[in-house]
């Protein structure tokens, strides 16, 4: 009797289902009902630990994957470059990994970390400096003992330092091969000044004068306890975890604080500019400094950014240039706001040479545009909601939410940036947006910056939609393309 | 003052405890033929990774639409009967007076353009340049009702949807064996997704067809056009691959971009996307029997297709002699040598990942070797193909390198030679092998640590050969021994079964011609035309031309001579130094 049911449910079942299921799908997705996701950012201070000399830990142990990931950052990077010897501090950011130590050669501690299956690397970058390792928890107190002698007695090994030297001075070499590297370069040389460690450039000179005794003095500046915090993630005890910290920064010897990164002293002069290369698509940015993350008009900023081409395809720039038009495979905006002094907003989009006055015409108005008129409310919501909706992703991984902790510690921020993000951003109306624009987004004072082949460009396209003497007049700045060896223009 | 170096005791054939993580994929089947694979994962919580694959790449394709399946990835964002328009009806006349007027204007381009162009009477048949005054006008027609189009079309709803409810990292990517679509949803908006990608796959709508060509075109010129190497490496490949569809670039040949029709993409489209041949993957915080449910009511309103995917059948042929290509570019000089080995799923396929590994990375043998002991190289590597590079019905093994200082890339190419002889000759020795071993094993668990690479992982494995790759890989890799690799630096390596593409720097660069900038836009327009004209014209032909032109400068009126008088100094100019090139010609 049972079975009999059974199998007549059994043959029912194919049937059914396909006729229930197509009246349950609701016409359009937004009648679908979803459940509140309730999501409290998590705080720092729940992972946050002090050792004995001072230096901030932060733990988030996992079960996991028998791995450990443990990363040091210390405060200074390429703004502590001294004058005249620009990319010395990356240099030694590089080299404290690749030149062994004081009692372990090179070859030997790479070898027993690959033997191991440690990933362990150090670099400095513009403002701080990292030494990472993620090893195997069975064999973590060998590599982290191996990890602090490299950080702490750094060997330099002459040879290794001769290889990174050449590898540099090839690296240089190339530093003309990709347009959009000209056109990085040179904007933030437009922007920051080419003294400013934003845009300063190495070059040959100054490589070949390197010393090793250079290496130690940057070493002993950035590398020390004054300057370091430590965020430990992976399946890991977290009162052992400390007390092998403990150990390991015992006896190291505390120097001062590096300084803050300076702000850049150059106003730049707006205006169109333009690069020569051979190439069969132009590379543009247009914009120009804006605020630091902490000014008033942040939010308005962000929402602002994210409406005109911040937001991929719901953004304008992108919907106009790209979908409507097909000008380019990328058109949007970007915001960058400074952490130490003010940052950047641009536009930018790659197109055909006879279209790029065209796009950059497109953006100029919808700049103009957002000047001049509120954003809809429908903008609004779905820039809203999406700063709202993936706000949880800023903490989605063990190590990104370390990050973030880690990064706010070492610049100040405020813990109440994130227990009030979600306010802020719900807070912005959109007579705030257009207010921020007009204020924050004038074109006259913008730089656009043209790199490509200038003949083919300034001529616009077929049927003279536009062309460049539409934009600043066409008076354009020809900026020489420099040598990549010296950094000096190339007549 | 040398360093004392105390060298650390490594005892021989230590193996590490590492036995690789197993992941337990759950993977069920719908009536309609569509697979779906659920990993369900807390680590990441409030987030799920979702997407599906189509199993098609530009291996399906043939000369005429190579490039297809890539611009179907971005036609797959232009929405549904549904999403993407305000009004269904007008939208649907609309992309039906475009295809109309784009099919004739296709006939009048492959018919009178193309032979114009064999005829070698205009350079480019698709250039607007050349258009004929009916191709002008058809084109002026696909133009305004485009304009007219855009009246009833909600620009990018697919996204503003997904955006608005916090969808993020949407993207899409094609290879010569898949198409991949994917975004990460807050764990509460997984049934948005299934009503978002079943939308998409029942009910495609092919809008804004001819924009998003163009779109494509400036995808080309950035990827491939407007980067160092990216048209040689295009050509390397064609010339490496001889019979295989492998051989054409997986974003397609410039003509073939301009030459799908409507009715080719449908049909593409109801072959390929059927969805016995597509397969859902989900990884992150879910209850799977709270999921299975939805993905049942949603997914099954697809419609099974009535014919399977055709096979690809055509195999690659036997390589028979070596094939070298040199090419000049702004780059650093380099070398890459590329050997056709086996597709995915063969039995070799573990030993060359192995051979690979000994030969990267800080302590591999091309580093020790080519950059640091023969100072020769700034950077130095092989692969035995990987993500994203053909597999499915062929592989291959490729080493790149670049130069230092004076080196040459054939001082590369003998130093490449020296360590295959090594690894053919000599078996690779324990220690060094244990190390490798010992990395692939770690590597297998830091590639469990993301949602996203493991939804890409499981994907991309499930449409090579099975998604039971992510938990089999690494015990065949840890299985291969020395003998094996000996036996397939032997097998595989012969300079018969070789390609060779040498790179060398271009000398100079094109200087702005200020002459030309001073003329203003519209005289440089005329200028540039006549100029390309002037490319045509023989020796005799150029100089009774220019003694025509030298007549008419005398002529100008003094009232335009200063419009009119620099644009015609320049031309001269320009034709002088043509005719001293074409004189120099002869006289070679």
């Amino acid at each position: 009797m049972r079975l009999r049911t059974l199998s007549l449910f059994a043959l029912c079942l194919p049937t059914s289902i396909p006729l229930a299921a197509a009246q349950d799908i609701p016409n359009r997705p937004e009648d679908i009902q979803f459940a509140p996701l309730n999501f409290e950012p998590p705080e720092a201070a729940g992972y946050r630990h002090e050792l004995s000399n001072g230096v901030l830990v932060y733990l988030a142990p996992s079960q996991e994957l028998p791995l450990v990931n443990i990363v040091f950052t210390f405060k200074g990077g390429g703004y502590l470059d001294p004058q005249g010897q620009v990319g010395l501090v990356s240099a030694t950011g590089s080299m404290i990994r690749r030149g062994g130590t004081m009692s372990v050669s090179a070859e030997d501690l790479d070898e027993r970390f690959d033997f191991l299956a440690a990933n362990v690397s150090s670099s400095s970058g513009s403002t701080t400096s990292l030494a990472t390792i993620n090893c195997l928890k069975s064999n973590l107190e060998e590599c982290f003992a191996l990890f602090m002698d490299m950080i702490r007695n750094p060997g330099f090994q002459a040879d290794r330092f001769t290889v990174y030297v050449d590898e540099l001075l090839e690296r240089l070499r190339q530093r003309n091969d990709f347009p959009d590297a000209i056109l990085n370069r040179e904007w933030k040389a437009l922007l920051y000044g080419r003294d400013h460690y934003e845009a300063s450039q190495t070059t040959e000179p100054m490589v070949q004068a390197m010393s090793i005794a250079d290496l130690r003095d940057v070493h002993r500046q950035i590398f020390h306890p004054g300057n370091l915090i430590i965020a430990v993630n992976g399946d890991f005890e977290e009162s052992q975890m400390l007390a092998l910290l403990e150990e390991a920064v015992s006896g190291w010897e505390k120097r001062p604080l590096v300084i803050d990164p300076p702000a850049p002293e150059v106003k730049f002069t707006p205006g169109l500019y333009h690069v020569e290369k051979d190439i069969p698509q132009g590379k543009v940015f247009i914009g120009l400094r804006t605020i630091s993350r902490d000014h008033p008009d942040y939010f308005p900023m962000l929402m602002m950014n994210e409406i005109l081409g911040g937001g991929g395809f719901t953004s304008r720039i992108t919907k106009r240039v790209r979908s409507d038009e097909g000008l380019a495979y990328s058109a949007g905006s970007t915001f960058i706001p400074g952490v130490y002094f003010p940052g950047e907003f641009r536009a930018l989009f790659q197109s055909k040479n006879p279209t790029v006055a065209l796009s950059a015409k497109i953006i100029l108005e919808e700049i103009e545009l957002i000047r001049s008129e509120p954003v809809t409310g429908e903008e609004l919501e779905i820039a809203r909601n999406s700063f709202i909706e993936t706000f949880p992703r800023t903490f989605e991984s063990k190590a990104g939410m370390l990050n973030v902790f880690v990064n706010d510690e070492m610049t100040g921020r405020d813990a109440a940036y994130w227990k009030n993000y979600r306010d802020n951003i719900k807070r912005i109306t959109a007579e705030q947006i257009m207010d921020v624009a007009r204020r924050r987004l004038d074109p006259r004072q913008m730089a656009v910056f043209v790199v490509g082949k200038w003949d083919e460009i300034y001529q616009g396209d077929l049927d003279q939609r536009a062309n460049m003497s539409e934009i600043f007049g066409g008076n354009v700045t020809h900026l020489p393309l420099r040598d990549p060896m010296t950094m000096e223009p190339i007549k | 003052m040398p360093l004392r170096h105390f060298s650390i005791a490594i005892p021989l054939l230590m193996v590490l405890p590492v036995s690789a993580q197993q992941i337990e994929v759950e993977s069920f089947v719908l009536d309609n033929g569509m697979e779906f694979l659920l990993l369900p994962r807390t680590e990441q919580p409030n987030i799920i990774a979702a997407g599906w694959l189509a199993r098609v790449g530009s291996v399906n394709e043939r000369p005429g639409i190579t490039g297809i399946s890539h611009f179907f990835e971005h036609m797959m964002f232009k929405g549904t009967t549904t999403i993407g328009t305000s009004d269904a009806e007008r939208d649907r006349s609309y992309r039906e007076e475009q295809a109309n007027l784009r099919n004739q204007l296709l006939d009048l381009t492959w018919g009178e353009q193309y032979e114009h162009h064999r005829r070698g009477e205009i350079d480019d048949p698709w250039d607007e340049v050349s258009d004929s005054p009916a191709i002008k006008e058809l084109r002026s027609r696909l133009t305004n009702s485009k304009e007219g189009h855009k009246q009833v079309i909600v620009n990018n709803e697919f996204d503003k949807i997904y955006t608005s409810a916090g969808g993020s990292g949407m993207n899409a990517f094609t290879t010569n064996d898949v198409t991949f679509y994917f975004i990460n949803v807050p764990s509460n908006k997984f049934e948005l997704w299934a009503w978002m990608e079943s939308d998409r796959l029942s009910d495609s709508v092919f809008r804004e067809f001819y924009a998003e060509r163009d779109v494509v075109h400036e995808e080309r010129r950035l990827r491939t056009e407007s980067t160092p190497t990216g048209v040689f490496q295009e050509q390397f490949n064609a010339m490496f691959w001889q019979s295989s569809p492998y051989s054409w670039p997986v974003i397609g040949w410039t003509s073939d971009l301009n030459s799908y029709t409507m009715e080719e993409a449908q049909r593409y489209f109801d072959i390929y996307y059927q969805p016995s041949n597509i397969v859902g993957v989900i990884v992150g915080d879910f209850d799977p029997d709270e999921i299975k449910p939805v993905i049942r009511r949603y997914f099954s309103r697809l419609q099974a297709g009535r014919h399977a995917p055709p096979p690809v059948v055509t195999l690659e042929m036997k390589q028979l002699a070596q094939k070298r290509m040199y090419a000049e570019c702004d780059c650093q000089p380099q070398i890459e040598l590329r050997y056709h080995t086996v597709p995915f799923a063969h039995s070799d396929r573990p030993a060359l990942e192995m051979m690979a590994e000994i030969l990267n990375g800080r302590t591999g043998r091309l580093y020790k070797s080519l950059v640091e002991g023969k100072s020769i190289a700034s950077s130095a590597t092989s692969s035995a193909g990987g993500f994203g590079a053909p597999a499915k019905y062929a592989g291959s093994f490729s080493f790149q390198a670049q130069v230092k200082g004076d080196a040459l890339p054939e001082d590369l190419e003998l130093a490449w030679y020296e360590e295959l002889e090594r690894l053919r000759n000599e078996p690779v020795p324990a220690q060094e092998l244990q190390k490798v071993k010992n990395r692939v094993a770690a590597d297998a668990y830091r590639r469990l640590e993301s949602n996203f690479f493991l939804l890409l992982q499981i994907g991309y494995y499930e449409a090579l050969d099975g998604w039971e790759h992510i938990n089999e890989d690494p015990k065949r890799l840890q299985a291969v021994s020395a003998d094996d690799i000996l036996r397939v630096a032997d097998t595989y390596f012969e300079r018969t079964n070789q390609s060779v593409a040498i790179y060398n720097r271009t000398a100079g660069g094109d200087p702005i011609d200020e002459d030309l900038l001073a003329l203003g836009p519209e005289q440089q327009r005329n200028v540039m035309l006549m100029l390309k004209q002037m490319e045509n014209y023989s020796l005799p032909g150029l100089l009774q031309f220019r003694a025509q032109m030298g007549e008419r400068l005398q002529q100008i009126p003094p009232q335009q001579a200063e419009q009119f008088k620099p644009m015609l100094e320049y031309l001269l100019k320009k034709m002088d130094e043509r005719i001293a090139e074409l004189q120099a010609a002869e006289n070679d």
